[in-house]
């Protein structure tokens, strides 16, 4: 029975719905409730932001710091694991050099957090090692729309559902991964507009779609360009538009000239009149508005088939207006903020780049401290500099690179072969038993700050809750090791003066503040002198490049083809239960209980040839790696595909997939690998991972 | 059972608040309506709001019902019941749904120690419904607007003038007012309560989809197939189930404590999770979404319920429509049940 | 007011049974004869196919039938095959370790229906268990009083031979009751499981073929005098429905086949919402219903 209530944001995907919490006459956090009037969520909830009680009530919550001594964790004073975590940076960059430390933020902390630990990494550390999670989802994201459109965020608002006539949903899953977006989808289908998804699965939006292209795995450029090539043959593209708005016109109409539906049809594995289908009805529809998730980003091909889709969309002169766009779905509450606070490698907050000399000057004199010319490590780069030994010490906060990252086995030996790994976190994850020191992160409800969504939403999230035991905020714990490692460059004394720095050197906020956020149910930015209201729609009258441009590219194959050893194709997929690596849901009696810990979706007559049944187990193999889990046995995979959740680290999914990178981003190929899949003895129970690595 | 006319509703809150811990249903900055603990005998209170007609965002269930409850401890050797012990508190001004809905859960969880140890502790203070709120419907189901006989303790009618009328309705109700002094009114208050009512009754939109969606859930006329589509839009997210004030599944689990010691608790469950029914084997009797949806509907409409309950399982509230993600809210469930054709029906016709 | 709480009791002892199956024997604690009153629950009145709820300890509970009901020193016994979280974590638990149990919950088997009558009864698997009580007290009572009619015949259907579960007790009704047995995974033509034969011997044949129990059926009813008047059967649910099928156009009446239900459960009074069938809950109106009243619910 609650007595108080407190508002603030869901702390799971990028939508950033409002959410109250419930707490009793004894402060203990017992439900919550959706905020009826939030502009996004309006009253609704997905089954994530229900159970968000048991996510922060765990009694797996860290309390106090703790320092590992071999394999056994003691606890020690705030002040023991302070000095320790400074001696040994200390030590390490007097030895090897600031490029050996460095700093993985995360999607999940605030912007407050995020500006503070890219500020701790380039004022105090003297590096730009400093990188996040959106490595491995986003990334293709910020680099091919960044090119395209000069922008690498959401280009239109949640609300513009409503205003569409045709929504398109390329290689994303909204209706598990961004429920209350993907609702809306649903709603918008219901009072009319036409709904098309772009998915090698049958996902529930599929079900309800108009029209469904089944792609083949990593086919996303050649069936864009055969689009474009209908859409251009048939005279279908809004010339206006491309005149006044775009460069690259005629080179792009040439590159798709002999790329037909027909000629596609095989590697799409989509028929070349549905292709010409989609495309007229894309291209004629008066608004049509695009989604995209990591069906398009997590493949090497990320960046290029970002570009692929803003083609698309630019050709149709779809953008800049209500009810249309290029909008990525992102995937963390705050990795859009995580990314314009600058905790990447190349940029600084805002997306100034850390290669510009007037940038470097801005910030050494803000900061009062020459900062770094040195480029960055990304996440990847530092794992595989810390094998090599030339990366000695890392501090991560909110993240579990062990469960979540591709090839676990490789991740796990890099952070093993550090000198110093510091994580921070909720609860002892995967990754946080590795470190040498484990620190005790405050949650969401015990702090004050800002979460950016995925439409560019600056949004306040209100403490309710005093953090549990001598857990801290992480902006707080990085200020606290600066002042012990002799830095005054962190020195505020709230969440609000670290947003006003925030403010006063990130041109998109510049005219934000709490209390205009308060007012507003937060504001999008670009928030500036010209618009101190904030912007719903990017791009309505120029590019922040000029003009936009349309970027000839080409298909290219998936990495690793299925073959006689690995005969069936791998991917992956999130379940609606369930946010990354399951560290917040699967406290939840309720979503822990809705799938066995790690589960296989496979087609049934796969299933049955390989004398599989619903709920058995089974062992998946690739080159990189072995686990075992639970078959579900399913008509929404195709055959020969197999698909598998990222979220059980009893039967984790990176054991399996394949490193191969974008070469633009780095992001990994985890949408596509090969794979073997065989029956386990009936009745037997699949062991973890952890079971496994023992018995080898 | 007496009736009064007062001018000044604050001294009848303050008079409660005396005796009770008075929690009334406020709007807070967002305009968001729920309920609040406003005064305790420990705070004073300051100020009291004025009654709203704005349905709170969460019903009153768990007041009686909690999220989460301990239920048992174990020390090693010996199970310990846990029964909470709430002092008395009023809940001041709780809608004719709401009440219709703690009065079928007062028959459901009639013998459940856990309940009625917080329900017996409880003075509900009813509020007629003067007009109708966004998604309500409690005519159709006979549950409002207008409070009904006996399930409140007291009932609060507005009046013109910032008059409120006060009807004593239990021995508990009139124990609560004893102290006060209040000018006692003629019967024919009543009437003119009726009136109002009844006016109120008829702003309620047409509700013959609901009517009719009704009885066809109780035909044989639905095939699964309307059901198995409908449930590709229900997104498992238990906001229907979490809102709804006369749902009441729970799940139980073990926390562990040290030495061997723990509690076991009980929380909110939702039948629309895949794992609500699935059993260790990995039976599952209700394992399509479709059955779930279904089971959920005929649990607030089915006959045999009717039967059991005397009244519908669902009070006209509406949240489920508010809430629910999908689109598959009482209303949009209902509307699109009449648009089906019977299947078996069709059949027949196309056979003669 | 309805209680929730576990009496303690004591894990006493355990054999293996079968594939990852096991006998377990309890024992309430502090059970004095005659007088119960530190108990909550009526432990001396169970009936054949009520169940109880076992507690382990920060584990969880589940529900379990009694395949020897509780005797005046407070000990019974229960057939266990290791499935979920509870189960397992009880198979790690060590003898003289302490559990919590309560009951006797739902209605067991009619046992006004099937006194002196003929009655067929199939079970398949680890459904076997909730009958062990019932066949004991109609096999005794068939030995004590030759002169009683009745007759009884089981059929067991299981997967394989490892998944055959109650072996010592199947080997006791075979000297009184007439037992045919199926196999999903029949062994090779090696002659392990001889067919019927009639070779007169104190112990009455055991005939095993492969296949479902639906093959063993005409085989089985044709063993009766007359038809059986009443027929039990427990096992996974699909298997029971194609038998009471089966039996219905056979001959015989919808409300004389009881089936035995398994269904997730967490409070066993009616109040937790998890078994439904219908408006009904199947700790309170089951777990034992009539083909009859189960195809209502369903809406069969």
């Amino acid at each position: 029975m609650s007595t108080k209530l407190i508002n603030t944001l869901c702390p799971f995907c990028g939508v950033g719905c409002g959410i109250n919490l419930k707490l009793d006459s004894n402060d203990q956090l017992v439900g919550v409730e959706p905020q009826k009037n939030h502009p996004i969520s309006q009253g609704k909830l997905c089954d994530k932001g229900w159970s968000t009680a048991y996510a922060i009530t765990s009694p797996k919550r860290l309390t106090q710091p703790l320092k590992r001594v071999n394999k056994t964790f003691y606890p020690i004073s705030w002040q023991e694991a302070l000095s320790t975590i400074s001696e040994e940076l200390q030590g390490v960059i007097e030895q090897w050099g600031s490029q050996a430390v460095g700093l993985i933020s995360s999607a999940r902390a605030t912007n407050e957090d995020n500006y503070v630990a890219q500020k701790f990494a380039r004022a105090v550390l003297k590096t730009n090692n400093i990188d996040h999670c959106a490595r491995i989802c986003h990334s293709p994201t910020v680099a091919g729309l960044k090119q395209s459109l000069g922008s690498g965020a959401m280009t239109n608002s949640a609300k513009d559902i409503f205003s569409s006539d045709l929504i398109l949903v390329f290689g994303a899953d909204p209706t598990e991964n961004h429920s209350i977006i993907g609702g809306q989808i649903i709603q918008a289908h219901l009072q009319g507009a036409q709904l098309i998804v772009v998915d090698p699965r049958v996902t529930r939006l599929a079900k309800l779609a108009n029209q469904h292209m089944q792609l083949k795995l990593g086919s996303n450029i050649a069936l864009i360009n055969a689009m474009l090539h209908v859409i251009i043959e048939e005279s279908y593209f809004d010339k206006t538009f491309i005149k006044a708005r775009c460069d690259g016109f005629e080179h792009l109409a040439q590159h798709v000239k002999s790329i037909t539906p027909e000629s596609v049809e095989k590697l799409t594995g989509v028929s070349a009149q549905l292709i010409r289908t989609v495309a007229k009805a894309y291209s004629q529809a008066k608004h049509a508005m695009i989604f995209y998730g990591m069906g398009i980003t997590q493949y090497m091909s990320g960046t290029n088939n970002v570009i692929s889709l803003a083609n698309l969309a630019l050709t149709c002169g779809h953008i800049g207006k209500a009810g249309t766009g290029v909008n990525p779905l992102r995937g963390q509450n705050n990795v859009q903020g995580a990314c314009d606070m600058g905790c990447l490698p190349n940029v600084y907050p805002g997306y100034q780049s850390v290669d510009d000399e007037k940038a470097q000057e801005k910030f050494s004199q803000a900061w009062h401290t020459e900062v770094v010319k040195a480029p960055g490590l990304t996440s990847l780069g530092m794992s595989k500099a810390a094998l090599s030994g030339n990366f000695r010490a890392l501090l991560l906060f909110g993240e579990d690179p062990a469960v979540t990252d591709p090839d676990q086995n490789q991740v796990k030996s890099s952070l093993k072969n550090l000198d110093l790994l510091v994580v921070a976190e909720l609860t002892l994850t995967e990754t946080a038993k590795l470190a040498d020191i484990v620190l005790p992160a405050a949650s969401f409800a015990e702090k004050e700050g800002t979460f950016t969504n995925c439409e560019r939403r600056v949004q306040k999230l209100n403490q309710a809750l005093a953090p549990i035991g001598q857990a801290k905020g992480d902006w707080q714990w990085l200020q606290a090791l600066a002042k012990e490692m002799g830095s005054e460059q962190l020195n505020w004394s709230n969440s609000e003066e670290v947003f006003n720095e925030i403010t006063s050197l990130t041109p998109q906020y510049q005219e934000m503040n709490y209390q205009k956020l308060d007012d507003n149910y937060g504001l999008q930015w670009p928030c500036t002198n010209n618009s101190p209201n904030g912007t719903a729609i990017l791009h309505s009258t120029s590019f922040p490049i000029g003009k936009a441009k349309l970027i000839a590219v080409n298909h290219s194959d998936i990495d690793e083809m299925p073959d006689e050893d690995f005969p069936l194709q791998l991917t992956t997929n999130r379940l609606h239960f369930h946010y990354g690596c399951g560290s917040m849901t699967r406290n939840s009696p309720l979503l822990e209980r809705e799938t066995p810990a790690g589960i296989l979706f496979i087609n049934p007559i796969d299933a049955d040839n390989l004398n599989i049944s619903h709920f058995s187990a089974v062992s998946v193999k690739s080159r990189r790696g072995y686990l075992e889990t639970r078959a579900i046995l399913t008509n929404d995979v195709p055959l020969g595909l197999v698909s598998m959740p990222y979220h059980f680290k009893e039967a984790p999914s990176n054991q399996l997939t394949n490193t191969a990178q974008d070469p633009v981003t780095k992001m990994p190929e985890l949408k596509a690998c090969a794979v073997i899949v065989t029956a386990l003895a009936q009745g037997k129970i699949p062991k973890t991972i952890e079971q496994l690595q023992q018995e080898s | 059972m007496k009736i009064y006319l007062i001018n000044d509703l604050q001294r009848l809150q303050q008079h409660l608040a005396k005796n009770y811990q008075f929690h009334q249903v406020v709007t807070n900055s967002d305009g968001q309506c729920h309920w609040q603990q406003i005064a305790s005998e420990t705070t004073k209170p300051v100020v009291h709001d004025p009654l709203i007609y704005e349905k709170p965002q969460s019903s009153a269930k768990a007041f009686f019902f909690t999220e989460q409850e301990k239920v048992l401890v174990f020390n090693g050797e010996f199970f310990q019941e846990t029964i909470p012990t709430p002092k008395p508190f009023v809940l001041f001004g709780v809608q004719s749904c709401d009440l219709t809905a703690i009065h079928y859960q007062d028959k459901f969880f009639k013998d459940d120690p856990y309940y009625q140890a917080r329900r017996q502790q409880c003075l509900l203070v009813g509020l007629d419904c003067i007009t109708p709120c966004e998604h309500g419907f409690c005519p159709t189901v006979n549950a409002g607007p207008g409070v009904k006989d006996g399930y409140a303790d007291i009932i609060l009618h507005p009046l013109a003038n910032k008059q409120w009328l006060v009807i004593e309705q239990t021995n508990k109700g009139a124990q609560a007012l004893k102290d006060l002094v209040f000018t006692e009114t003629h019967w024919h208050y009543l009437t003119q309560r009726d009136l109002v009512l009844h006016q109120c009754e008829k702003e309620f939109p047409d509700d013959k989809y609901i009517t009719d969606g009704i009885q066809k859930i109780n035909s044989d006329e639905i095939s699964s197939e309307f059901w198995r589509k409908l449930a590709i839009q229900c997104l498992g997210c238990s906001g229907c189930t979490t809102l709804c004030p006369t749902c009441s599944c729970y799940g139980t689990r073990a926390i562990k404590q040290d030495n061997n010691h723990f509690s076991q608790q009980r929380f909110w469950d939702s039948c629309l999770y895949e794992g609500f029914q699935r059993e260790a084997s990995f039976n599952n009797p209700s394992a399509e979404a479709g059955t779930r949806v279904q089971r959920f509907w005929q649990h607030k409409f089915g006959d045999e319920f009717f039967t059991e309950f005397s009244r519908h399982g669902c009070v006209g509230c509406g949240r489920c429509e508010q809430t629910c993600p999908g689109v598959i809210g009482i209303h949009s469930v209902m509307k699109r049940l009449t648009e089906e054709r019977g299947q078996k029906n069709g059949q027949e016709d196309t056979n003669a | 007011m309805l209680n929730h709480i576990p009496d303690s009791i004591e894990l006493v002892d355990y054999i293996d049974d079968g594939e990852q199956a096991r006998h377990y024997h309890f024992r309430l604690l502090n059970l004095k004869i005659g007088q119960n009153k530190n108990h909550q629950h009526n432990w001396q009145q169970v009936q054949p196919g009520q169940f109880f709820m076992l507690n382990v300890p920060s584990v969880g509970e589940a529900p379990f039938t009694f395949t020897e009901p509780p005797n005046e020193q407070g000990e019974f016994r229960a057939f266990i095959r290791q499935m979920g979280q509870v189960t397992s974590a009880l198979f790690t638990m060590q003898r003289g370790d302490i559990l919590g149990a309560r009951g006797p919950f739902g209605s067991g088997w009619p046992l006004d229906k099937i006194n002196n009558n003929n009655t067929l009864i199939v079970a398949g698997g680890c459904g076997l268990a909730p009958l062990v009580t019932l066949i004991d007290k109609l096999a005794d009572s068939l030995m004590d009083k030759p002169e009683n009619k009745q007759k009884l015949v089981l059929v067991y259907a299981a997967r394989n031979k490892a998944t055959q579960m109650l072996t010592p007790e199947r080997a006791r009704w075979q000297k009184q009751i007439k037992i045919f047995n199926t196999l999903d995974e029949y062994p090779n033509a090696s002659d392990e499981y001889p067919n019927a034969s009639d070779d007169a011997s104190d112990e009455l044949p055991v005939t095993t073929v492969e296949g479902s129990p639906l093959i063993i059926l005409p085989k089985a009813l044709s063993t009766f005098t007359s038809p059986p008047t009443t027929a039990l059967l427990c096992g996974p649910e699909v298997m029971m429905n194609s038998i009471a099928t089966y039996l219905t156009e056979y001959g015989m009446a919808s409300d004389a086949i009881f089936l035995a239900l398994e269904r997730r459960m967490h409070c066993a009074v009616g109040l937790c919402g998890h078994c439904y069938i219908n408006h009904q809950y199947v700790c309170k109106s089951g777990p034992t219903f009539s083909w009859q009243t189960l195809q209502q619910l369903k809406g069969l």
